[in-house]
This record gives structure tokens, C-alpha cells and sequence, in this order.
């Protein structure tokens, strides 16, 4: 194993009913840094965060979390990571305050040290006025934070957190943000899933991207946007022919393939604001209308649908949709 | 021993902050306790009937009650609504060792079947049942009470951990009503008909309760003590045994 905060050699998970949840991955963060996983549901984020966290043994390959082994050296890991997962873990019974000073004493910490440990973290997580109520009142920001300084009460050299912000409104999602970036600053390593790209963009210092239990990039958010070569002209159709469009611009200068997307067709190209005239005339020429010509550079997004073939926003999305349908 | 501690704090805490889980099962035991006396008190008046030792009927059914009282499933469905809302996962990959959070839980059994049975022997006594075994007498009947309902809870507990479903641990409690009624409940072992006389022999829930009575109605009797003792710590050994097997292979 190397030296640095996670490494994973050919890690795998099956599950019963032939289920490849996570498929002889490697992984290596190094010690200090954001690392962003990042996946749509069901991708295996949340499996292999159990692994590393020692909830899970893997089915074959090793993993090592700050040095040690996740599942020879399991009681020592747990001593040194913290742990935030998708699932929050709050019992409703207890105050936010009960709930810490317990933690505390999980790791060790006990007395006066536990009490003023918790005084400070409730403050970190700006609970101090809620915090000797019940958590089953707490809204779901609340609960997160609440979460998050429950998995820092030992300062934790490696952090683990699950979909941080999934379910938070924008204000909360930025709180949470902020978090995560004073505790990496405070020296520790934050390993943490997503499917948000902005998230992994404005987070992360480096992203790993998984499909299907199989990581199919990964890079900093930089080196994989650049790796990309190109930029995006996105036509929206209003009422123009798909089929018509996209064969009307198919001798684009710098074409490279063309995606189609609702009411709209996206062109990759390899200079986005350069081709527009060309865009123009030729749609002029075959004399469709189409609504707006808009030109972006590689996002996140795109990185995931090359290697993917999918979007990921639109099914996380949807995800939220239908968990708001359900709420 | 500090986390089995700070665990079964935390436990008891939450029965004391959930009384609405805890007021049914103190209606139970009164319920049959009111009822079963009404029932058959007259049919077996204290001044004729030998096995009552000069007392009522009330005498004779509280060690019954007093089972109803302690044998619940609540530390199984605490259990099980930790594992479905993920505050287990938080407390497993928390530095503790995992047996913690069984003996954790048991110690909270032990705290409320202290507290139920103490409230359901003051009931008996209050409806006229007299502890001819005493002060120290009622205390050991408290305290076989509780330590029966810790052995108990490994069922709940165990059930919990293997089925990680909470209507499967909540049906758990019913397990407990063939047990409870296949031992000599109404009558002694000598009244009932052949067959039940076996079954009710064969079941060790039957010599608790024979002890539990002894204790009530005729002093101390050292060999139905040891018995009940015996079940008691049989009965606790092997379910926690099986508990703490589960809870270590849970997820490995």
C-alpha cells in the first residue's frame, strides 16, 4: 500500500443475485485533498464509500485508508476517519447536544473535554440556539450539520462524506461547502461523493467519475475539461426539424459529433464562438429558423456524457423531482 | 465499559422520552392481571383451594404478569429503527467495540424491567397479594423479573439483527405467548390435563414463573429459586450468545 491517505488495488463488491456493485476499481488520494466521486445513483459511490469506511468488506482487492488496512487494521481505521453517510444518522430521540457529547465518548472523549468539544463544534455548525432540541425537529440542513459535526468530534484525519448536500436547498448546500473546505484547510482529507458536477467542480482538487461500478475518468476538473478539446454550440429548435438541422450543419469546419438533446442539438466543436457565422450562414442557406445559438465551454457534464454516453444532471434532476413528488 | 454506559444511558433515555411505547406494555400485564382474577377468583376461593396457601387468586397470577410486564420486544425495535434510519451505520463504524451496542441495550432492559416489574408487584400487592418471602423476598422477585426480560430482549435484539425488518421484530413479541401460556399459568402443573402438563414441563418459561410464585405465596423455596435462576441464566446466555454472533457478522 502507498503511502498516501486512500488507495484502492482492483477493489470490487458483489452483491447477492449477481449484482457488480462496484467493479475491480483503483483509486489513490493523496493526503490534504478534495477528492470528488462522482456518480449518478446506483453507480457504486455509496458502496465503495463503505468500504473504505469499514461498514463493507470488499469481495476481492485490497484498500488501504491512512496507511492501514480496511480489513485487517478496521478498529484502527475507525479511530482516525470520520464518517458522514447518504443515510443521515441521527437518533431522533436524543438533542443535538446529547447527541455529540455521546459521540465524543464513542471516541474517548469524555467530561469536561466532551462538553466543551461539543460546545465548539455546535457552534462550527451554527446550532448553538437549537441545540438542546430534540433532532427529529431539525430541518434537513439542520440534520446535515448536525451530521457533519458529529463526524468531526476526534478531528478526524481522513473525512468521509456521502452525498453532503444531497436534498439541501442552494443556502444550506453553501454552508456545507464552506465546511468542508475550513476542514480540509485544517489539514484533513476529504473523500466525497456527488452527483452534483458543480459540486465536484468548485469542491474538488481532483474528481474521480463512476458508471456502473467502473471508474470511466478521472483527473482534476481542469485536466478533464481540457481533455475534452472542445466546446459546446448548443441550437435550440423551436419548432426547427431535428434531422434537417443537424444534416443542414453537418459540414461544419471542426465538427466533431452531434448530440441530440430536448428541442435542442448540441454541436461539439472544436472553436465554439469561431464557428457561429459558419452556424448561420449554413442554417441560413437551407433556410431554417432555430431559436437561440448558445456556446459553452466543456462543463463537468460533458465529461460524464463522453465517457458515459448520458447526462448526469438530468437524472439527478429527475431524482429530485420525484423525491419532492414523493415529500 | 464506558460506551456499554454511555450506550445504555442513551437507551434508557429513550424509553423514558418515548412513554407512549412503554404505557402499553404496563396495560398488558394489568389488563390480564384484572381480568384472569375476575375470572377465576371464585372458582378458586383462597379458603379451599391448597395451592393458594390462604391467599387469592391475585397471588397466584402475579408472577404472570409480571413475565407479561418484562418480556417486550423494545430493545429489538429500537434496534431495528436505528439500523432502517442509519444511526447504527454511525455508531458501527464509530471506534467501540461492536458487543457494546448489544450490552448497551440490555443494560437499558434491565433499568426499565427493574421499573415495570416494581410497578406491577405494587399493583399485585395493592389488588391483595401479600409476599410471604418478605422484603428481601419482593426484591428478588424484582430482580429475577428484570433479569428475565434482559434475557428476553436477546430475542427482539437478534431478530432485529438477522431480519433488519421492523414488522418481523415487532411480530417477535408473539413468540412469547405459547411460551408464556404452555406452562402452568391458571393452575399448577398437577391440574392440568396430561398433554399440557408435558408441554408445559418441557417449557422453561414454566419454572420462572414456578419460582417467581414460590417466592409469592411460599417463602423461600431454595430449589424453585435455583431453578428459575438457572432458566433465567440459560435462557440469557444463549440469546445474548447469539446476539453478539449476529451483530459481529452483520455486514462481514
Amino acid at each position: 500500500m502507498n503511502g498516501g491517505a486512500i488507495a484502492a488495488v482492483s477493489l470490487r463488491r458483489d452483491f447477492k443475485g449477481g449484482i457488480e456493485a462496484v467493479r475491480d476499481i483503483d483509486l489513490s488520494v493523496s493526503a490534504g485533498e478534495i477528492f470528488g466521486f462522482l456518480g449518478p445513483n446506483g453507480a457504486g459511490k455509496t458502496t465503495t464509500v463503505r468500504m473504505l469506511c469499514t461498514l463493507l468488506p470488499p469481495t476481492a482487492g485490497t484498500a488501504s485508508v491512512a496507511g492501514l488496512d480496511v480489513v485487517r487494521d478496521g478498529a484502527e481505521i475507525r479511530r482516525r476517519i470520520g464518517v458522514a453517510l447518504q443515510e443521515i444518522g441521527l437518533d431522533p430521540v436524543q438533542t443535538g447536544r446529547e447527541l455529540l457529547e455521546l459521540q465524543c465518548g464513542l471516541y474517548g472523549i469524555t467530561g469536561q473535554r466532551a462538553r466543551s468539544r461539543t460546545e465548539e463544534l455546535l457552534e462550527l455548525v451554527g446550532l448553538a440556539d437549537a441545540a438542546d432540541r430534540r433532532t427529529k425537529t431539525y430541518s434537513g440542513g439542520m440534520k446535515r450539520r448536525l451530521d457533519l459535526a458529529s463526524a468531526l468530534v476526534h478531528s478526524p484525519t481522513v473525512l468521509f462524506l456521502d452525498e453532503p448536500t444531497t436534498g439541501l436547498d442552494p443556502a444550506s448546500r453553501l454552508t456545507v461547502w464552506e465546511e468542508v473546505r475550513r476542514i480540509n484547510a485544517g489539514g484533513a482529507t476529504v473523500f466525497l461523493t456527488t452527483q452534483y458536477l458543480e459540486e465536484a467542480d468548485k469542491l474538488c482538487d481532483r474528481v474521480a467519475i463512476i458508471d456502473d461500478g467502473l471508474i470511466v475518468a478521472e483527473g482534476t476538473p481542469e485536466q478533464l475539461k481540457a481533455e475534452m478539446g472542445h466546446d459546446v454550440v448548443s441550437v435550440s429548435l423551436e419548432g426547427a426539424d431535428p434531422e434537417e438541422t443537424a444534416f443542414a450543419l453537418a459540414g461544419l469546419p471542426g465538427l466533431q459529433r452531434v448530440v441530440a438533446e430536448p428541442d435542442a442539438l448540441a454541436f461539439y466543436v472544436d472553436d465554439g464562438a469561431g464557428s457561429i457565422p459558419e452556424i448561420v450562414r449554413l442554417l441560413d442557406r437551407e433556410g431554417i429558423r432555430v431559436g437561440a445559438l448558445t456556446v459553452s465551454r466543456p462543463t463537468l457534464d460533458d465529461v460524464f456524457l463522453k465517457a458515459t454516453g448520458r447526462r448526469l444532471e438530468e437524472e439527478g434532476q429527475e431524482r429530485e423531482l420525484e423525491e419532492a413528488a414523493a415529500r | 465499559m464506558t460506551e456499554v454506559l454511555l450506550l445504555g444511558r442513551r437507551a434508557v433515555r429513550e424509553v423514558v422520552r418515548y412513554p407512549e411505547a412503554t404505557i402499553p406494555t404496563l396495560f398488558i400485564p394489568l389488563f390480564f392481571l384484572a381480568v384472569n382474577i375476575g375470572q377465576v377468583s371464585k372458582t378458586f376461593p383462597s379458603s379451599t383451594t391448597p395451592f393458594l396457601n390462604g391467599q387469592g387468586y391475585v397471588a397466584f397470577q402475579l408472577p404472570v404478569s409480571l413475565m407479561f410486564a418484562v418480556a417486550t420486544a423494545t430493545s429489538g425495535l429500537a434496534l431495528v429503527t436505528e439500523i432502517d434510519n442509519g444511526y447504527f451505520d454511525k455508531l458501527l463504524v464509530a471506534p467501540i467495540r461492536r458487543s457494546s451496542l448489544i450490552f448497551g441495550r440490555l443494560t437499558a432492559d434491565l433499568v426499565r424491567g427493574i421499573a415495570a416489574s416494581a410497578f406491577v408487584l405494587v399493583a399485585g400487592i395493592a389488588l391483595g397479594a401479600r409476599i410471604q418471602s418478605g422484603v428481601a423476598g419482593a426484591l428478588v422477585i424484582v430482580l429475577l423479573s428484570a433479569l428475565f426480560g434482559v434475557a428476553y430482549a436477546g430475542f427482539g435484539i437478534l431478530i432485529a439483527l438477522r431480519t433488519r425488518n421492523v414488522q418481523a421484530t415487532n411480530t417477535s413479541f408473539l413468540l412469547f405467548f405459547p411460551l408464556l401460556f404452555l406452562t402452568p399459568n391458571f393452575v399448577p402443573f398437577d391440574r392440568l390435563s396430561p398433554l399440557m402438563e408435558t408441554l408445559a414441563r418441557i417449557n422453561p418459561v414454566s419454572y420462572v414463573i414456578v419460582g417467581l410464585r414460590s417466592l409469592v405465596i411460599d417463602g423461600w423455596d431454595a430449589g424453585k429459586i435455583g431453578a428459575a435462576v438457572l432458566v433465567i441464566a440459560a435462557m440469557g446466555t444463549v440469546l445474548t450468545a447469539l446476539s453478539l454472533r449476529a451483530i459481529a457478522t452483520y455486514d462481514r
